[in-house]
């Protein structure tokens, strides 16, 4: 390689570099980083090479392996130059495609990146907006160089900085331009940079003075420093001769954590080729000064990230720190004077000398200049690296860039700073990221790890997370670092397996603070936040797990046990079944699912399976097994007579009569449980026919109403007494009940009532709330549903009143007008598919329009929020004629985490229907119950209390959709049969509440023996449905069974969590590492 | 920190007399010049033996001069460092934050159930090291195994034990002819141009590509696969692992130019045309795999 000996040489070789360059042909440019090459992008570096050479196109197409670009949820990706095309997730048969198409300067438009919002394909990279709202001033750089060429460094401009200074010559400039431009560390405590290379400056130099890079990025969570050396290592190496020549450092150290090999390899590559260049040793460049940069390996320990600790593990010695003063700028490694700056710290050098200090400040705010590197992980739509200007809001980079959360969840907090940082609270998003309202929040910038929690995510275990982390990490001099991580992790653990109390808590408190008081180094004096800002944010989630022994995320093992039976309201032992349909054991099954649940052929139909949203292959990434599914089944080939419900004959012989209000899955279950218990249930029914919306609003596609009423006959008993026609408030009150010799009033009175949309005209003809419409036809057939109808909704009750009104004769066309997305709609998925495929159209992002007076009080200066319900009605004869709607765009995020749906002005436009039917939701039917002496809250729901389902009248209780507002029937089922145990303890005199109790694995099933390809991830057996064309126009039942050979594939899909609990153990050796944990 | 005590086995001793003082007393040598050079000492000391054997850390402290306790507490405070004898293959699961919100705890369970050990371990057959690492900043694919320095992104319970047995069977065999990733390529010699194609010698199902190699004065001829990819070679005398040869075009029998060293072991680049386009640099030590290839 050729030695540069002057400036100019410089110079000239970066033009011979450009020049040899044409700028317009096609370069396929394939990231390579760690995280590309996890995702095989080295096999399609040999693809394309493999193509390019084949095909004879190395003058049509150009190729470039780089570092990574930051979009890796996107790996492998490929970019094609100069159009800037983007590819996501290539393969290697599109690699081939893509090779193909570049060199004819063509996009292939069917594997482009698709906006999930809009649902188009976008062609350039910077229109995704994952990178439109970034401010890519130092990743923009991984996608120009290869970090192993140092050619491609040079010719897009690099080492220009590092001229200018040089031709500048006055090492103190270099200092002030430093200082003007405001750059403050980037390792996390934000220390202005300038400042500390004056001091540096300022100190003798006689025996040498050290710089160092500090790339012991030990962060979990963050890794932008190493994509940056991965992908630019020339810009950490010119930084640092720039802040050698400005403070007459003599050394340079790159301290590189050993878990990055890429990095380390690309570095010391890089560092070769800048000296047999002549950038880096003696006379750098003819101009006479010296310096070069040693590369030093970590060996795995977190504490050396610390700057004093680093320059001990630096000397050969144990990373410990020491105390300061003397600060390292005085007295550093080898005792000479060293200044330490991170990795992104050092690429912004560069920066700032090719922009000038002033316009490297135009980005960011007044104290936080220029831009900062974010790793956005977790549970978040788009994870990779993110560069965004100083003081952005923590919303716009977790919903705009990020995308928001994965499928339905919800996010709660991000975590930033590692483990010295803290959780900043959804509710919180609005703060500003910089340095100094991250820390006024109770977290820290750190080195900008960006770690997103949702629903799934449990913070106790957050935190002891991060405790463990800490405790093992902690070295051990101070004695309250040391043992209080330790004690706090023991805490920690301790209420994660619910043996937790609630003095516990303030300990923790108590530790936190003396912890943070009274150690040496940042490690220990950060060590608490994890701690104090999960108990400052979420308090509530301490308290779930120390008294109620829940843990809501399902993380926390011993509380969570087997998911599957600890989601499901009704305890089914769901692992216990399905590991009996894979033994063929269907009669047993059968058994142990009709134990927890009286209505199993109804649930294995319509139950919403919280089992498969919490099973651990869902929750893993993968598919859940198909419980619902399974249990249908079972169902369906069981005679039900195989099982006999337990009676308890002798227990209560007084036969106390108690008065269930409402016959649907809440009231039958309540009566079938208490009937068992020796009781004389009497359901009270004001439709002619028991099972409550069972009957009256879910079709018959989906429940066939043979199976339903067999069920609800099997449940009503000799003890059970059906009242039906009776309706609570005209025909009879609470009070006749206990005068009546009623023991007790269970009210279940469900959700009926639609809500009105409450505007002039609502009360035309052809205009119907859903459940009108819907029991109109279940209960008494009648086809309310007339040429063109519309739906306005997005929910479960939408969905099935459009399909209800498609399968009705006079019906020419449906439509759902919802007023987000499709991604957003609250009906189940598979139900809005099934309703796609039988014809029945969709709009989203779609309002019914405002209505005069809404204008006019616009007018006045009243703030109208327009899509919540407002709708123009235009009748024509007293009959519906049309309806005006208006799109919306989606805009902010609203207190459900979903994006706010916003009009669009000018884009009203009117959709003519014969039939509208309103479908935006259901309240209980509860107006009688205030003037029985109930209290009533918003929404028409009960007040009762969630453990006991007590009212404030003594002797009356209530559940079901009353209680919770429109829910499913397993939570229906599983508060009646909850009402009948808190009812017989209130008739036996016992205490209400029951004590918290676990529900863990405990009957062990041998699991199935698997082949080794099994292991492999067989895909979950979906049952098969009628075409849409044989169903649309009838009610035949749209959902099949699966076959004996798929059913006992999907049970052999199971994960088994149950064995974990259940599993005899070996030899009687405690297998409990955190047992072992403890004792050392 | 890590915990960690030397209590030796048998195998431990015997393996321990058979180390070689010589070796670590090269090592040393090497380090001479940076003084804080402990812990690389140590590291190519464990990269030599796969951890650090007690009579190597007995030479270092008498050679460094730094006290036994010191080089004991240098290589235990670090994770890297085992002080234990490792199994042929590591794997080593990712702890990092990111990976731990995605179920990288049961990952790591299924691991120490599959290999019967806890982290830290090593089987008894000593075929698998198990480790933890608190992050390996692969955040965005976590969770994120390394087995034998390959990396695994969103690794799920279900597929832990085919990994382990790829890796017990080596990652590196590939069917050769059939894997669609490794390609033929032609070379020729930089200086007169005419190819090392050698039609009459197959290696790898293909054409070889011949060349004459030097080593020591001893001259023959060497082929190596014209696969890409494949590090098959053939040649007329043996080449010792580690030594260099130079390169010379049996056309016309000049040594080919090398302009620069390889970024792994600093041996000479090799720069073969390519046809088609482009130039290949090989490196040329034996047993270095390093190489690049460039498209002009």
């Amino acid at each position: 390689m050729l030695r540069l000996s002057s400036l100019n040489q410089l110079e000239e070789l970066r033009n011979v570099l450009s020049d040899a360059a044409d700028e317009n042909v096609p370069r396929i440019v394939i990231p390579a980083g760690t995280c590309g090459q996890a995702g095989d992008a080295n096999d399609l570096i040999r693809v394309a090479k493999r193509e390019i050479l084949a095909k004879s196109l190395t003058r049509k197409v150009r190729l470039r392996v780089t570092g990574c670009h930051g979009f890796c949820q996107m790996e492998p990706s490929v970019l094609v130059e100069p159009r800037r095309v983007f590819y996501p997730r290539v393969g290697l048969k599109e690699m081939e495609r893509i090779v193909q198409a570049a060199a004819k300067d063509q996009v292939l438009a069917d594997i482009l990146f698709v906006d999930l919002e809009t649902g188009r394909p976008v062609e350039k990279q910077d229109d995704i907006p994952f990178f439109s709202k970034q401010v890519r001033r130092l990743l923009s750089w991984n996608e120009k160089v290869d970090p192993i060429r140092i050619y491609d460094y040079i010719e897009a401009g690099g080492y220009s900085a590092l001229a200018k200074v040089f031709a500048a010559g006055e090492p103190s400039r270099v200092v002030e331009e430093v200082k003007r431009s405001g750059l403050r560390g980037r390792g996390g405590g934000g220390f202005p940079t300038g400042l500390k290379w004056e001091l540096l400056a300022r100190q003798s130099g006689k025996a040498g003075k050290f710089l160092v890079c500090n790339a012991d990025e030990g962060d979990p969570g963050a890794y932008m420093d190493r994509s940056v050396l991965e992908g630019n290592p020339h810009s950490i190496i010119e930084g640092m001769i720039i802040g050698a020549y400005g403070t007459g450092a003599t050394e340079g150290i790159t301290y590189v954590r050993k878990e990055y090999p890429l990095a380390i390899r690309h570095l010391g590559v890089a560092l070769q080729q800048a000296r047999e260049l002549g950038l880096l040793g003696e006379d750098i460049l003819g101009t006479g000064f010296l310096f070069d940069i040693r590369l030093v390996k970590g060996a795995g320990a977190f504490v050396c990230g610390e700057e004093t600790a680093l320059i001990r593990s630096v000397e050969g010695k144990m990373g410990e720190p020491r105390q300061r003063p003397p600060f390292p700028i005085q007295k550093g490694i080898n005792g000479r004077p060293t200044a330490i700056n991170n990795v992104e710290t050092w690429a912004n050098i560069p920066l700032i000398f090719r922009l000038g200090a002033e316009e490297f400040a135009k980005v960011g705010t007044k104290n936080n200049s220029g831009t900062k590197i974010f790793s956005l992980v977790g549970k978040i739509k788009n994870t990779g690296l993110v560069e965004v200007p100083m003081g952005i809001t923590i919303k716009e980079i977790v919903y705009d860039i990020g995308g928001g959360p994965v499928g339905k969840a919800r996010i709660k907090a991000v975590q930033t700073g590692g483990p010295s940082g803290g959780c900043i609270p959804a509710d919180m998003f609005d703060l500003p990221v910089d340095y100094d309202s991250l820390t006024q929040a109770g977290s820290i910038m750190g080195s900008g790890g960006m770690i997103v929690m949702d629903n799934n995510t449990c913070m106790v275990d957050v935190a002891r997370y991060f405790m463990n982390f800490l405790k093992d990490e902690s070295c051990g001099k101070c004695f309250t670092c040391r043992k209080g991580t330790q004690r706090m992790y023991e805490i920690l653990d301790d209420i994660s397996k619910g043996e937790g109390k609630l003095e516990h808590i303030e300990l923790l408190k108590e530790l936190a603070e003396v912890v943070k008081d009274t150690t040496m180094c940042g490690l220990g004096q950060t060590a608490s936040n994890p701690v104090l800002s999960t108990l400052r944010y979420f308090p509530d989630e301490y308290t779930r797990h120390v008294v109620d022994k829940k843990c809501e995320a399902f993380v926390c093992r011993e509380l969570a046990g087997a998911p599957c039976q600890t989601a499901c309201p009704v305890g089914t032992e769901v692992w216990r079944y399905v590991a009996l349909i894979e033994k063929g054991r269907y009669e047993e099954a059968y058994q142990v699912i009709r134990d927890a649940n009286p209505f199993p052929s109804v649930c294995a139909r319509v139950c919403d399976r919280k089992c498969e949203t919490r099973c651990n292959h869902a929750v893993s990434g993968g598919e859940a097994i198909a419980v619902r599914a399974l249990k249908r089944f079972v169902t369906d080939r069981v005679d039900p007579s195989v099982y006999k419900p337990a009676r308890a004959p002798q227990y209560n012989r007084d036969g106390h009569r108690i008065a269930i209000i409402g016959s649907g899955p809440a009231g039958l279950s309540a009566a079938h449980c208490l009937s068992l218990l020796g009781y004389k249930p009497t359901l009270i029914e004001s439709e002619n026919q028991p099972g409550g919306m069972l009957v009256s609003c879910i079709p018959a596609y989906r429940l066939p109403r043979d199976v339903l009423s067999k069920e609800i006959e099997s449940l009503l008993d000799e003890n059970i007494t059906l009242r039906c026609g009776t309706t609570l408030g005209p025909d009879v009150t609470i009070d006749e009940l206990f005068k009546d010799s009623f023991r007790a009033v269970f009210l279940a009175i469900g959700a009926d009532k639609s809500w009105r949309l409450d505007i002039e005209g609502e009360d035309t003809k052809g205009v119907y709330p859903s459940m009108h419409f819907l029991k109109a036809f279940n209960l008494r057939g009648e086809e309310l549903a007339k040429g063109h109808v519309g739906i306005v909704g997005g929910g479960n009750s939408a969905v099935d009143a459009a399909r209800v009104a498609m399968r009705q004769k006079a019906v020419r066309s449906v439509t759902l007008l919802y007023r987000r997305t499709y991604q957003e709609m609250p009906a189940y998925a598979e139900e809005v598919e099934a309703a796609l495929e039988e014809g029945i159209k969709l709009e989203t992002l779609v309002s019914p329009v405002k209505i005069r007076y809404i204008e006019a009080a616009r007018a006045e200066g009243v703030r109208v929020e327009t899509f919540v319900s407002p709708i123009k009605i235009d009748s024509r004869h007293g009959r519906l004629a049309d309806i005006r709607c208006i799109r919306n765009k989606l805009g902010d995020i609203d207190s459900s985490g979903r994006r706010r749906p916003v009009p669009i002005p000018g884009t009203e436009f009117t959709i003519p229907l014969d039939t509208l039917i309103v479908a935006i939701g259901e309240r209980p039917d509860s107006d009688c119950l205030a003037s029985m002496g109930l209290e009533v809250g918003k929404s028409g729901v009960l007040h009762v209390d969630a453990e006991t389902l007590c009212t404030n009248r003594p002797g009356v209780f209530a559940g079901g959709d009353l209680v919770t507002g429109p829910n499913t029937v397993v939570d229906a089922v599983a508060m009646g049969k909850k009402a009948a145990s808190v009812i017989d303890r209130y008739i036996n005199g016992k205490e209400l509440r029951e004590p918290p109790r676990l529900k863990l694995p405990e009957i062990f099933v041998e699991p199935a023996a698997l082949g080794g390809e099994e292991y492999q991830e067989a895909a979950r057996s979906e049952p098969a449905t009628l075409p849409a064309k044989s169903r649309k126009k009838n009610f035949a039942e749209v959902e099949m069974t699966l076959s004996v050979e798929q059913a006992t594939r999907e049970a052999r899909r199971c994960l088994r969590c149950d064995l974990e609990f259940t599993q005899p153990k070996q030899n009687g050796k405690s297998d409990c590492p955190a047992l072992e944990e403890k004792s050392a | 920190m890590k915990q960690d005590t030397i209590t030796p086995s048998k195998e431990d001793l015997q393996l321990q007399e058979q180390l070689d003082s010589n070796d670590i007393l090269d090592i040393l040598e090497k380090h001479k010049q940076d003084r804080g050079g402990l812990i690389a000492i140590l590291e190519e000391i464990q990269g030599e033996y796969g951890y650090l054997p007690e009579k190597a850390l007995r030479i270092v402290s008498e050679k460094t001069g730094r006290s036994l306790v010191d080089v004991y507490g240098v290589a235990t405070f670090y994770r890297s460092f085992s002080l234990k004898p490792r199994g042929k293959h590591h794997v080593c699961a990712c702890l990092g934050t990111a990976c731990h919100v995605r179920g990288a705890p049961r990952i790591v369970e299924e691991l120490q159930q599959q290999l019967g050990i806890k982290p830290d371990q090593t089987t008894a057959d000593k075929e698998f090291t198990l480790e933890t690492v608190n992050c390996l900043g692969a955040c965005a694919l976590g969770p994120v195994v390394v087995i034998d320095g390959r990396y695994f992104s969103k690794v799920r319970k279900s597929r832990i034990s085919q990994l382990l047995d790829e890796a017990r069977n080596g990652f590196d065999t590939v069917e050769i002819g059939r894997d669609k990733r490794f390609f033929p390529i032609d070379v020729s010699c930089p200086h007169c141009n005419r190819s090392f194609k050698d039609e009459a010698f197959v290696i790898d199902g293909q054409p070889s590509l011949k060349v004459t190699v030097s080593l020591d004065h001893k001259k023959g001829w060497l082929r190596l696969s014209s696969l890409y990819g494949s590090y098959n070679i053939s040649s007329q005398f043996e080449i010792p692992l580690g030594s260099v040869v130079s390169f010379i075009c049996p056309h016309c029998r000049v040594e080919l130019p090398s302009t620069s060293n390889c970024s792994m072991c600093g041996a000479p680049m090799v720069p073969m045309l390519v046809d088609g386009g482009g130039i290949v640099q090989i490196c040329s030590r034996r047993g270095c795999k390093n190489h690049m290839l460039d498209l002009v």
